[in-house]
């Protein structure tokens, strides 16, 4: 226990660093995601195929990868970030990928119906789907979304490995000097479960608030009562 | 909104095409073996007989029937016929897997083929079980069993000492300080690192010497492994490397960009890390190693692994048992 009363500092500015990465990466990931999902379902085919393309590279890249490029790769052809930007633009290059194909099967909920009705009456492409498209697909992406979320949480303990002392940096570094790895890693284990158990509930919050009868996970509920139906 | 056909099989070509040359990227600049020095045995032969390493190895001795039955953790291994030892294969000096199919070498793989061989008798060498420990799982895995010995640049600490224990020690290395080889007139110790950048390996004693000897860095960096780190001091994020001279002098062996300066400036000695609820094992393995170091077989094994790596004659050996802390 010493190892962790002894270094509260050091482990709290750690689960700094890792809240950081994570709401950096994740915020600029839903900007840059929603930006490439628009780019897919564009009416202009290159934009759509450079999207395609963003998407395919990224999402295929193993993250540990894609950091060590941006770390050590990219600083050979003249561009050197910091660390903790090398782990915040390899964080968001990635979960964008997700969060983009998460929008666009968002999108492609909503009936296509409505997009023509929405042209019928004199709305353009942005208009469409700021008024009509992306409010409906809105609440079919939350479940999703949280999910890129809590990927992205997981994903910033990779930034360890290009020094970014975040909360795993930070148990690596006290069990060097402890020897006490099962009771940091608990630890650490912890600080992510409870940033993703806070992600899912925010998420849960938001879905009760724009489902239309009022509590997440209607249709879950529908097919509990189709079950209940088919015993009684 | 425009259809959206799917076919898989041409989307994952694209992606595979796509992937391509970033995989390529990476090999380039991942760890190369090639890069590191060749340990007279390493993928030239196979570190066989004929070679310095592979006789160093056949010189050892073999304990006689009584030694082994007398110690329970022995007679286990010998009932067992293999010696578990936990530790790394990507170490280019100390312990490096062979790409040829012969046996690991490097100095702590010598040790591990010798303990081997003085418990299993003639052939010995081939009955070792290599398991790959981390620096976060090295005690655990010594503690519940999962391997017979752990012997992997382990150095000795008074809180690793408090759950396993440690034979040896059975090699005195000391922590020494890289940096670009333009720097090599500026920086001559660690009293000259204040106000510097530095790195060094996440699973290292460097980190803390840097603590005791170095007041007020600007920066710790610390990378999981030694290309990562030679990376970011070539690349100027760091301005010096503080890591066991072994392994830098490697480094400067194989990259003419990067210099060891100074003398090393912290002892950092080796152990082998062994479980404290096998009593005699301690015993019988601080036999084996002052058996080694008294027959030879240690100084012919430092000249035929480290020496690649260091300049002069063989040091003195360490006294078994004799624990610095």
């Amino acid at each position: 226990m010493e190892a962790i009363v002894e270094n509260i500092p050091l482990l709290l500015r750690g689960i700094g660093y890792t809240v950081a990465l994570t709401l950096l990466g994740y915020v600029l990931a839903l900007i840059v995601g929603t930006a490439l999902a628009v780019c897919r379902v564009s009416p202009i085919p290159p934009l759509r195929w450079a999207a395609t393309v963003y998407v395919e590279i990224f999402r295929n890249i193993p993250l540990l990868s894609l950091l060590i490029l941006i770390a050590f790769g990219l600083p050979d052809v003249g561009l050197r970030l910091p660390y903790f930007w090398c782990g915040v633009l390899g964080l968001t290059l990635s979960s964008a990928a997700f969060v983009c194909e998460n929008v666009r099967s968002g999108i492609n909920t909503v009936p296509v119906g409505h997009a023509e009705a929405a042209r019928s009456i004199g709305l353009g492409f942005f208009g469409t789907l700021r008024f009509v498209v992306l409010p409906q697909a809105f609440r079919s992406m939350i479940q999703p979304l949280v999910n890129v979320f809590i990927g992205t949480v997981i994903g910033s303990a990779l930034c360890s490995a290009i020094a970014v002392s975040e909360i795993t940096w930070v148990t690596q570094t006290l069990n060097i000097q402890y020897a006490q790895a099962v009771l940091m890693f608990l630890v650490a284990g912890a600080v992510y479960l409870g940033m993703s158990l806070g992600g899912a509930a925010l998420g849960g919050a938001l879905e009760r608030a724009v489902s239309p009868d009022g509590h997440a996970g209607g249709r879950d509920r529908k097919t509990l009562d189709v079950a209940a139906g088919a015993q009684a | 909104m425009t259809p959206t056909t799917s076919r898989p099989g041409r989307r994952a070509v694209v992606a595979a095409a796509a992937a391509l040359p970033f995989g390529a990227a990476l090999a380039a600049c991942s760890s190369d073996t090639g890069a590191g020095p060749d340990l007279g045995g390493g993928a030239s032969d196979g570190g066989g007989e004929g070679s310095p390493y592979g006789d160093a190895i056949a010189s050892g001795p073999i304990a006689a029937d009584d030694v082994v039955s007398a110690s329970t953790w022995a007679s286990a291994i010998k009932d067992n016929g293999k010696l578990v030892r936990g530790g790394t294969l990507a170490n280019q000096v100390f312990s490096l897997a062979s790409t040829t199919g012969g046996e690991p070498t490097g100095f702590d793989a010598g040790i591990t083929q010798l303990l081997a061989q003085y418990i299993l008798g003639e052939g010995g060498v081939e009955k070792v079980e290599y398991i790959d420990t981390t620096v976060e799982t090295r005690e655990t895995m010594v503690e519940n069993g999962t391997v017979d010995c752990v012997i992997a640049t382990y150095s000795i600490t008074p809180e690793r000492l408090e759950v396993i224990n440690f034979a040896g020690p059975y090699y005195l290395s000391g922590t020494a300080i890289q940096v670009r080889t333009e720097d090599k007139d500026t920086i001559s110790g660690p009293e000259d690192l204040t106000g510097l950048k530095l790195v060094t390996q996440a699973n290292s004693t460097g980190i803390q010497a840097i603590e005791d000897y170095v007041t007020d860095p600007a920066d710790v960096q610390t990378l999981p492994d030694n290309e990562s780190c030679v990376a970011a001091l070539k690349q100027g994020r760091s301005d010096a490397y503080v890591l066991d001279q072994g392994v830098l002098l490697g480094n400067s062996k194989a990259d003419p960009d990067v210099t060891v300066v100074g003398e090393p400036f912290v002892d950092d000695p080796y152990g082998i890390g062994l479980s404290q609820e096998n009593e005699d094992a301690l015993e019988f393995v601080n036999t084996f190693l002052q058996e080694i170091i008294d027959s030879g077989t240690w100084k012919a094994l430092w000249t035929a692994t480290i020496g690649d790596v260091i300049d002069g004659e063989a040091p003195e050996p360490p006294t078994p048992g004799d624990l610095p802390v």
